[in-house]
């Protein structure tokens, strides 16, 4: 925008000083309760600027609490699921964008429109399927479906393959190279940002996955992390949940997330530009 | 050649083409099967017909009151936090000194687990320690018990929705730069406020954008589970209970597989109604500049 009057300026600063500390308080208000004594928590006296530093919290979580164990189970989730969602929805998106066969416009159509059908449609049946191969209590559920291609990925994927100049894969092609070789030298390669912006998306999804772990995982020992904090909070007996450690468990789901999306959201911002456009039109 | 590359098609696509035929349509058609059946899991299903539909149509208060509440949740949430982020994207298009700090700090809360940002929040909102209520009594307003009180707990929700607005911010911001700065500058000649020109001129280039937001809010408002489960379990008195915690608590706690998938239909009927609708609607207020809606 042009110019901007002192007076403007004065109520942009305003406004955004103003909205800044309202939605910065939750954080604040997330670490003094982290930071609690004991017997703080128990009164549930917590005060919104840290007045304790119960650093011990931080160690306590992880030899009382299995946080170690959590976090372990998440990381391996989370790892294998990016693996599996990036490899295999840029094999998927070269086929839909440089192979031409019969049917292939068809099957993208089936592709775009099953993006339409709501999780909630495929849970029960899927939560059936994997009941019978006994994958109930196993990681499997979780990071199996990840190596099929999500819809959305391959679609984001063959937008950016399709901006690639065709001259470059008939020149390889008259090399002698097939699609395997024009796809791992050529193309694959040139898609690393749009590949990353789905490691982003596919990590922020599974590192946060609370509904998957809920319906498939009731072995503690097999929690990852999300379920694990909610785990945290059901004590019997009508005992106050530990909130303080609850608090330093919930710093440990929502750290990596903000970490990457410091680090990431070059490559979010840019397939969120492309991806929501495209959405549009 | 058509056939080699007809073989090379198949190949490269398989992952998806498996996957779709065994964890989507596979699924699919066996959930429209159990939806006509009383299965439970444990005992052999038996054909019903449209008895699922039926009790959770016409005889099922509970279904109906966690519709209500759905509804309820979308229809205030997401026009107030589209508002709320096209007010934020305003100030954060403006080129101001320490801008980048605003938009990274308006930005993270939307990143926040739900899982971590629900248990805050039962903190936040909690009646008379709650951080929400002391901010209140600074300015003399009793605030209400929030999750605990079954006329408080939908707008509780609504303002833990509001604390992640700035994830729709982003989209915003960007087509805010995509605006030609000529517009601008030929409307302050003519002498408009930044106000006016904002309404004139940014507002009508966003509409794009905002429908985008609108539609993923619907399906997201309407798919709306974990905030619930974990912060009231659909209590109190049901009048936090929605679609999908609903559907859960059949499917999960009660086994009622059958019932579950009835109320899967019928959920993904009211998703695609209401998105439908609203694209219909995109003729009547989304501006697309000419020529290009066809790019």
């Amino acid at each position: 925008m042009s110019k901007i009057s002192h007076v403007e300026k004065a109520i942009a600063y305003i406004f955004l000083i103003v909205v800044g500390v309202l939605l910065a308080s939750p954080f604040l208000y997330m670490i003094s309760i982290a930071l609690a004594s004991d017997e703080t928590t128990v009164k549930s006296a917590f005060t919104f600027v840290p007045a304790e530093f119960e650093w011990s919290n931080f160690v306590t979580i992880f030899s009382n609490n299995n946080l170690g164990l959590y976090l372990k189970n998440s990381l391996i989730i989370t790892v294998i699921t990016i693996i599996g969602s990036v490899l295999s929805a840029s094999v998927v998106s070269y086929g839909f964008a440089r192979i031409k066969a019969k049917g292939s416009k068809i099957l993208f159509v089936v592709l775009l429109s099953t993006m339409m059908i709501p999780g909630e449609v495929t849970m029960v049946p899927q939560f059936i399927i994997f009941r019978n191969l006994g994958w109930v209590n196993t990681f499997y559920p979780l990071i199996v479906p990840s190596f099929f291609a999500g819809a959305f990925n391959v679609f984001l994927i063959r937008q950016f393959v399709m901006g690639i100049p065709k001259s470059l894969d008939e020149a390889a092609m008259i090399d002698g190279m097939g699609h395997p070789g024009i796809y791992w030298k050529i193309i694959m390669p040139l898609t690393y940002p749009i590949l990353a912006a789905i490691a982003i998306f596919s990590f922020s999804w599974n590192w946060g996955n609370f509904m998957g772990p809920l319906i498939y995982i009731n072995d503690p020992e097999k929690m990852p992390l999300a379920l694990g904090v909610q785990l945290l909070t059901t004590v019997g007996g009508g005992q106050m949940p530990p909130w303080n450690l609850v608090m330093v468990a919930s710093l440990f789901l929502t750290i990596p997330m903000v970490l990457v999306y410091l680090f990431g959201q070059r490559f979010v911002y840019e397939a969120n530009i492309s991806g929501g456009s495209s959405g549009i039109k | 050649m058509g056939k080699r590359e007809g073989k090379w098609f198949y190949l490269f696509i398989s992952p998806w083409l498996i996957g779709f035929i065994g964890l989507t349509l596979g699924p699919i058609l066996f959930s429209i099967y159990m939806s006509f059946t009383d299965w439970d899991l444990f005992q052999s299903p038996h054909f019903i017909g449209f008895g699922n539909y039926k009790t959770l149509l016409t005889d099922d208060p509970l279904f109906w009151k966690s519709v209500g509440n759905t509804f309820f949740y979308a229809l205030i949430s997401i026009p107030v936090g589209m508002a709320i982020s096209l007010w934020i994207a305003y100030y954060l298009n403006k080129k101001l000194k320490g801008i980048t700090f605003f938009r990274i700090l308006f930005y993270l809360p939307s990143v926040v687990p739900v899982v971590a940002s629900s248990l805050l929040f039962i903190h936040l909102l909690a009646p008379t320690e709650g951080l929400i209520n002391k901010g209140l009594a600074i300015f003399g307003i009793h605030g209400p018990a929030w999750l605990l009180d079954p006329h408080w707990v939908k707008p509780a929700l609504i303002v833990m929705s509001l604390w992640g607005v700035g994830g729709g911010v982003v989209l915003l911001l960007a087509g805010m730069k995509g605006v030609p700065q000529e517009l601008y500058e030929a409307a302050a000649i003519d002498g408009a406020r930044s106000t006016q020109s904002f309404f004139h001129i940014t507002f009508p280039m966003l509409t794009p954008v905002i429908f985008f937001n609108l539609v993923t809010g619907i399906i997201g408002a309407l798919q709306t589970f974990a905030q619930v489960f974990i912060t009231t379990a659909g209590g109190p008195d049901n009048s936090s209970q929605m679609v999908v915690p609903y559907l859960f608590q059949n499917a999960f706690q009660f086994y009622k597989m059958g019932y579950a998938s009835s109320i899967a239909w019928v959920l993904f009927i009211m998703i695609m109604a209401l998105t439908l609708l609203v694209f219909r609607s995109s003729a009547l207020w989304v501006h697309y500049e000419e020529g290009k809606a066809n790019e």
